[in-house]
């Protein structure tokens, strides 16, 4: 079979290079988007991906890890009776007012209480072993490295959390925040900490399973107990997400990236369209010249969908290569830039998309390829 | 393809239009172009049609090889009643029977004189040896054996259009259609064309029909119809002794 569409691309790569421009582009401009918003809002479920929980437990209507509410300790023995249930701690999470010794005015800080046991759930994977020890000391805390100007605090120095002391005993990486600081101490520590007298049990329960793959149906299966007040649970990974898209959707980010990548979209359709247009009408009469000779329409159609296919394979291609070279200086910046699977998938859809639309629209005007035209 | 040799030449008619009328409305002008007309081609046979512009001559191709349909008569092509088919049946009739040559030469930029040819036989459901074999023999044909791996770009006017005719040829269709294949060469390359068309014709037992007012293939032609004004005014046979024949333009 002669490739009519791929050599005709070769040879005529200048006619459409705008094409793969506009398609490389939108790809480019849609994966730097989305790998941004990931990064910056993955931060929000870092307190469970950072963990190794598989089920989490907090009040009913919970809509990020930031905003429950105590629930009843006395929820944990009954997890516990779950034969599938490993473990179960406790993890409290204060708002707080932070006061350094810099000069720095309050500082808004989130509060994790957590079990500094060596096998404690929470931020097993985010905290190194040493430093989790530590927080074991009364009044101990430890602060992400990029929040120390934040808070005007070195290593070693004391500060105050809603009026009570506390003192930095350690420094740790990969638990930066969106919207305030993250702030680890022992559960001792946080319930001081806490001033709201009303708050008495855990902000979450979190437990780990015999076997992970349960998370789902333990999570099914301890829910609608309502003998130990009100609470519910989550996977692990269920929770993440909400999490996520809470902040996606409440901070309006989500919005602006389904805006944008639908003006993308509209845009490099526009110029690709128009390029594979000109490309059909710039070979309508060799086209019509084959419709004469009995090629059908339907083969004809089929050289214009595959010309927008390699388009946007090229444009795609070319995406990635930029993409992936501008993602790694954002990382060599410290710009929390994440992709993954389905982001990227999402990028490919679109941007084929984008070639199929155009490609469509460019079919149209093989109509003007009827080759009793050629008779005049 | 039914090998037909010059000197007992098959005499059916491949080509048949019976009182045949086609009008063009542009605006309120009504413009008849094709009035009542009837006639028969006969196979194996280059037949020239001539007139001057605007005669309708083209139109007369176009209804004859299936690519127009008529506003009222009858056309028939091979024995099949073109006016009956659809879209998909002419493609599917002009694929299996017919072959074109145009005016311009219409060859693809981007690829070589042996995948132009091979082009349209990859539709044809021939294998791929079938389609190059053929190819490379229609193009030794037409003189151009050696110059198939070049491009439109690199090809002179008369050699281009040799090209062109190759793609018709490889096809080995029944019925071959030219549209002024010559009025874009000069005399020498004009002269070429004519003497191809002409050989396709007698050794392929293919029927060739020209549409062309260049004077040179008159003499060329075995039969040479003229027309003005949408008819046929006169009916000659150059070369092959006249016979009874029962196309006798209306």
């Amino acid at each position: 079979m002669v490739a009519l569409a791929r050599k005709t691309l070769i040879y005529e790569w200048r006619r459409f290079l705008p094409a793969m421009l506009a398609v490389g582009f939108a790809g480019l401009l849609q994966l730097l988007q989305i790998a941004l918003v990931l990064g910056i809002f993955g931060s929000t479920s870092l307190y469970i991906t950072g963990s190794s929980a598989d089920v989490w437990i907090g009040y009913p209507g919970t809509q990020s890890v930031g905003s429950g509410r105590t629930i009843s300790a006395d929820v944990e023995s009954h997890v516990l009776m779950d034969p599938a249930v490993q473990r179960v701690e406790p993890y409290i999470w204060v708002d707080g007012d932070w006061r350094g010794t810099g000069e720095t005015g309050g500082v808004s800080v989130f509060v994790s209480g957590i079990d500094p046991s060596p096998n404690g759930l929470m931020f097993s994977k985010a905290l190194p072993a040493s430093l989790r020890a530590r927080l074991a000391e009364p009044d101990a805390v430890v602060v992400d490295r990029s929040a120390l100007d934040q808070l005007g605090v070195a290593i070693g120095q004391t500060a105050t959390i809603n009026g009570h002391p506390v003192r930095v005993v350690g420094i740790s990486s990969g638990l930066r925040a969106l919207g305030g600081v993250n702030v680890l101490c022992s559960l001792d520590t946080a319930r001081r900490l806490n001033d709201d007298p009303a708050d008495s049990g855990p902000t979450y329960l979190v437990a780990r399973l015999h076997d992970p793959s349960q998370a789902d149906a333990v999570a099914a299966r301890l829910r609608g107990d309502t003998a130990f007040g009100p609470y519910t649970t989550w996977s692990a990974t269920d929770f993440a997400r909400i999490s996520v898209l809470y902040w996606l959707f409440d901070t309006g980010a989500g919005a602006g990236v389904l805006f944008l990548a639908g003006i993308v979209f509209l845009v490099g359709a526009v110029i690709t369209s128009q390029t594979l247009i000109a490309a059909v009408n710039g070979s309508v009469r060799e086209y019509a010249t084959l419709n004469a000779l009995g090629v059908g329409v339907a083969a004809l159609r089929r050289v214009v969908l595959e010309q927008a296919f390699w388009v946007g394979a090229l444009g795609l291609l070319g995406a990635s290569v930029l993409g992936i070279v501008l993602m790694m200086l954002a990382r060599s910046q410290d710009v929390p830039v994440v992709l993954n699977v389905p982001a990227a998938l999402a990028c490919i859809v679109l941007v084929m998309g984008l070639a199929a639309v155009s490609g469509l629209a460019a079919m149209r005007s093989l109509r003007r390829a009827d080759p009793a035209t050629l008779l005049r | 393809m039914h090998p037909a040799t010059a000197s007992e030449p098959v005499r059916t008619p491949a080509l048949q239009a019976e009182g045949i009328c086609k009008a063009f409305v542009s605006g309120q002008q009504r413009t008849q172009v094709l009035d009542g007309l009837t006639l028969s081609i006969e196979a194996g046979e280059l037949t020239l049609i001539s007139g001057p512009s605007g005669c309708g001559k083209s139109t007369l191709l176009a209804v004859l090889s299936g690519l127009q349909k008529v506003d009222s008569g009858r056309v028939q092509a091979l024995g099949s009643e073109l006016g009956q088919l659809d879209l998909r049946a002419l493609e599917r009739f002009r694929l299996q029977h017919t072959g074109f040559v145009f005016q311009g030469f219409n060859l693809f930029p981007a690829l070589s004189a042996f995948e132009q040819v091979e082009l349209p036989l990859n539709h044809m459901g021939l294998s791929r040896d079938e389609a190059r074999r053929r190819a490379r023999s229609s193009l030794e044909e037409v003189g151009l054996g050696h110059r198939m791996r070049l491009r439109p770009s690199e090809l002179s006017g008369g050699e281009k259009q040799r090209v062109a005719i190759a793609r018709a040829l490889a096809k080995e269709p029944e019925l071959l259609f030219a549209d002024e294949p010559t009025s874009a060469l000069d005399a020498a390359n004009g002269q070429m064309i004519i003497d191809i068309l002409h050989r396709i014709a007698h050794t392929h037992g293919t029927t060739v029909l020209c549409v062309s007012h260049d004077p040179r293939l008159v003499v060329h032609a075995d039969r040479v119809l003229a027309m003005e004004d949408g008819r046929i005014l006169s009916d000659r046979r150059t070369h092959a002794p006249l016979i009874d024949n029962q196309g006798t333009p209306s």
